[in-house]
Order: structure tokens, then sequence, then C-alpha cells
């Protein structure tokens, strides 16, 4: 079959690494002799702090908005919630210089795949993509830089479901029944979602989601109180996490607005009035 | 023998006569810019003639499957080469078009000792923002001609690429007499399928092409249409997606079915 729609030197099997590393326009990857470096290390800049579960319509994926390099916050704004394709949405844990290159390296595959072989790549083949381009990464985890630790998830459009994977650092893919953490503040989150899954008014997996959305802002807020390098929800700041949605009709990035009103319309603890400075007195 | 100039152009000269007598048969393409975006049609029954370059470039093609598809595939590589290492907006029609294939066209065609690209191209670029679209015709020497020029500033929304010239030539003049600028998509469907007949019928006459003859009247397309789509023909419909909300605006459409621009998905976002 790929012999058909192939040119003289075969190529159309060539994957989109492939194609890139033929035109020489894949760089070097970043590697660390282990020399000596200035102090105790260079502080690597990190994303932190991300979740993923199944609900009703689909799977919800979520992460806060920092990014930190030792104690130092370097970044609020950060979007570690990456659409890859009209199904698939990537969370990214670890350090941003390598997992933002690897989101736009899967988006660019799956598309080259798409339109070279004219028929989308198999959700396996996605998983596996991922998995490849960890496992290519792992020299540099050995020595101490770029680590990244993601989850994935997309539609299956042949099971009719939606798909929740996780991975380890050498690119071994684990699929998640219920849902999925990574991240500095993930042990936080992930006893929020197992006590909310197991002892809640009902399993994540029957949540509807507006109950889901709010779960979410709640876990990542639960774990910046105790992790400094979760950005949670920055409600003076209006900085509000990053929350798409997967399903069947495709990815849906809920807009700002929906998260305020649902994060505040619940709140317990919320100040309802800050005393002006002059009542102070 | 080819080392002497007349030889040599003796047989560009005939490799000319092969090559247009190997695409006289073709499948003409209509490439038609609309409000919804830039429609590409056209008719066959085996295998796909309309195909997604990038994000905003689409590309159709008549002449050898073989040769089609390695051009495809190395345009399919420039941009996404391009898009990758620096920005999708770096990726242009007219620098695919300039510097990576007609070059490659014109210098298959012109080593008289190897084989030529047996293939005729038409090429659609979604304009940004409110710029035109960039309709390319690209022939297999290599020449190619845009749907307007940078110097005159004059755009036509269509472009076709035919076996023929004739047909091209008489689709062209239907094509200019119709006004896409307000048409739904069911209509600008309508006129491109009947640019397509008017192309197939004026390749089926019996006459010479220098001699003009009127265009076929709106009974005589009717019955062609009736014709060629009751066999085992069918029509390949896709779309640039002007509204599309996502990078990617190549859509596939099918002719029978009515098409709504509004996607579910996007509604509930909204909401």
């Amino acid at each position: 079959m790929m012999e058909i729609s192939g040119n003289r030197e075969g190529m159309a099997t060539e994957d989109f690494t492939g194609l890139l590393k033929r035109h020489g326009a894949l760089g070097e990857p970043l590697t660390y002799d282990g020399g000596p470096t200035r102090g105790p290390g260079l502080p690597q800049t990190e994303a932190t702090t991300i979740l993923a579960f199944k609900f009703k319509g689909g799977v919800l994926m979520a992460g806060d908005r920092r990014a930190t390099a030792g104690n130092v916050v370097v970044y609020d704004r950060a979007d570690k919630v990456l659409e890859i394709d009209r199904l698939s949405v990537m969370a990214i844990a670890g350090v941003p210089a390598t997992a933002w290159e690897m989101a736009r390296m899967l988006e660019h595959s799956f598309q080259f795949y798409r339109r070279s072989q004219l028929q989308e790549m198999s959700l396996d083949g996605k998983v596996r993509a991922l998995s490849k381009l960890l496992r290519d990464n792992f020299g540099n985890v050995v020595q101490g830089i770029g680590a990244v630790i993601p989850l994935f998830a997309t539609y299956d459009e042949a099971k009719r479901q939606p798909r929740l994977y996780f991975y380890d650092a050498m690119g071994a893919q684990f699929e998640a029944t219920d849902y999925a953490v990574s991240g500095s503040g993930s042990p936080a989150v992930r006893s929020v979602l197992y006590y909310a899954n197991t002892y809640g008014p009902r399993p994540l997996v029957r949540m509807n989601e507006e109950d889901a959305l709010l779960l979410a802002l709640r876990a990542l807020d639960t774990a910046a109180e105790s992790d400094t390098a979760t950005g949670g929800v920055d409600r003076h700041g209006r900085v509000y996490p990053v929350v798409k949605i997967v399903s069947q009709s495709g990815v849906v990035t809920l807009p700002e607005r929906i998260l305020i009103k649902a994060y505040q319309r619940n709140l317990v603890s919320l100040p309802k009035h800050t005393p002006k400075f002059s009542e102070l007195e | 023998m080819i080392e002497e100039p007349y030889r040599w152009m003796e047989a560009i000269q005939n490799r000319r006569e092969y090559i247009d007598l190997q695409l006289a048969t073709g499948s003409a393409i209509v490439a038609l810019s609309c409000p919804d975006g830039v429609l590409l049609l056209t008719v066959g029954s085996d295998r796909q003639k309309l195909f997604e370059i990038y994000d905003r470039i689409a590309m159709g093609g008549i002449g050898h499957p073989g040769d089609l598809e390695r051009l495809r595939m190395k345009a399919i590589e420039v941009t996404s080469v391009e898009g990758f290492t620096r920005s999708s907006l770096d990726v242009s029609l007219r620098r695919l078009v300039h510097y990576s294939l007609s070059s490659m066209l014109k210098e298959a065609f012109e080593q008289v000792y190897g084989a030529p690209f047996l293939v005729r191209l038409l090429f659609a670029e979604l304009g940004r923002d409110d710029a035109p679209d960039l309709l390319v015709r690209l022939d297999y020497d290599g020449s190619f001609k845009a749907n307007g020029g940078v110097l005159s500033g004059k755009v036509e929304p269509f472009a076709v690429v035919a076996g023929q010239p004739r047909s091209a030539a008489a689709m062209e003049e239907y094509l200019r007499g119709r006004d896409c600028s307000s048409a739904t998509l069911e209509e600008a469907k309508a006129i491109a399928l009947d640019a397509w007949m008017i192309g197939s019928l004026v390749a089926a006459e019996n006459r010479g092409a220098e001699e003009a003859a009127p265009l076929p009247d709106e009974a005589a397309i009717a019955r062609h249409r009736e014709k060629v789509l009751g066999g085992k023909a069918a029509v390949e419909v896709a779309l640039l997606d002007r509204r599309a909300k996502t990078a990617t605006t190549w859509r596939p459409l099918s002719f029978e079915e009515t098409e709504s621009p509004a996607r579910p998905a996007d509604e509930e976002a909204e909401a």
C-alpha cells in the first residue's frame, strides 16, 4: 500500500523526523557533557501540575499556569495544555523548552502523515509517536536536563469513546481508566481525584461538565496550597488555569469567563468584602 | 545529436507534442474563490485528484498518477519543513511555486534524456485577512500563471486547468461571465460544475483548436451533466474554508449534501 503512493526513492514511508533530518532541519539534541557548572547547577525552567480525567462529556484536561526555575517563578501565563490535532490534546509537566518542541513535533507529524498518506494516523500510531519522542529524549533525562512527563488525551472514533494516557520519562505509555496526573503538585491533585472518585456523590465518569470543571479547579488550587511551583487558581491576578475538553465533536477550550463563574459561584472562603485602607484606621 | 541547438529544439518540440497528447484526455479542475473560501471541483471515477498540501494550500492536477504523486509529496515536504522550522505564516504558495516546483519541472522537461513530468497542476492558497486568494496554474515545463498580477492589481476569482487549451479557454470565458462574490457554497458548486461540463463538451467537439465557437447553452450543459453523472463518474469537491477556526482549512465536501458552514463543536464553545 505504501509503495503505491511512494515516489522513486520510496520516501512515502518516511516519518516527519526522517524528513526533517534529510532536509537538515532537525537541530542537534540538547546535550550536557557533565562538566563543571557554576554553583549548585543550572536551574531549569519547569512547568508543573497537570491533570486529566474522564467525565460524562469526554476527557477534561487542565493545567495551572506557573513555570518555575528552582524557587523562582519564571512565568505565570504558561499554557501547558496544548491542542495537537482536531481530537487530541497533550498536557506537559517538566522542562518547557523540550515539551513545547515535542508538542510542535507531534502536531506536525500527525498533519504530515494525514497530508502525505491521505488518511488520519491511527490512535495507536499517535500514542506511540509521543512515546518515541520521549524515548529519543531520554539521554537528556539521564543527564538531568529536559525531563518531560506528559499526558495525552484523544477521542477514539473507532470505539466511540475518549482515551487517556500517561507516560514515564523513558516513553512507556499507560492507559488511564479514570484519571491521570503529572508534575510537582500531582500528589495533592491525585489525592483529590481519588477522593472524589471513590467517596464523592458519583464517580468521575458520571460527572457533568460543570461539576467536572469545578473539581479540576479545586484540585489545582489544593495543589497550589502546599506546592509553591503550582500556580493554582489565581483569583487576584485573574490568571486562570487552561482547561480543555476532548470529545467526539473535537477539542474545546473553555473560555475564562466560564472558569471564573464556575469557581466563584461555589467558593466558600472567597472574601466577600476586602476592607479599604481608610476603613482600617 | 542533442548537442546541436536545432536538434535540441526539435527534441523539445517533440516532447511538448507528446506530453500535450498525454494530457489531452485529462479531466479538468476548477478553482473558484467565493465568500466561504476557495472551492475546488473536478469529476472523476477512480482516484482522488484534489489534495491538501498545507494549512491554507491545496492542489489539484491532471496527468500521470505517478508524477502527480511525486510533485504532491514534494509540495507537502517543502511546506511542512518550512512550517516546522520557521512558522506556518512563512509558508506561501508563491515561494513554493517560484523556488521549488517551477525549477524542478523545467529541469526535468529540458533534460531530453530524462523523463519529463506528465502533469498540469492547479494550486490554490486561501488569502489571509483581506488579501485575495492566490490561484496558480503550473504546467509540465515549469511555466506558471497566477490569477492576478502583483503589478496590475487585478485578480480573477477563478482558475482552471484542462487537458486541452480550448477547453480551458471556454471554461474561463464562462467563469468570467459569472459573479461568485456573494455566491453560497451550493451556488459556487453549481457554477464550478457547469464550467467543468463546458470544458468536457468543448473537448469532445470535432473542430480545430484555433476555431472559436459559442459556449454551449444551458440545455446542452444539463444534458451533458446528466449523461456524465449518470455513468460511474462522481464529482469531487473540496474547500479551503475561509471561516475555519483551526489553522487547517482543508475540508473535503460531498457534492450532493448541503453543507452547513457552522459546526456544532464551535457553537458549544460559544455557549
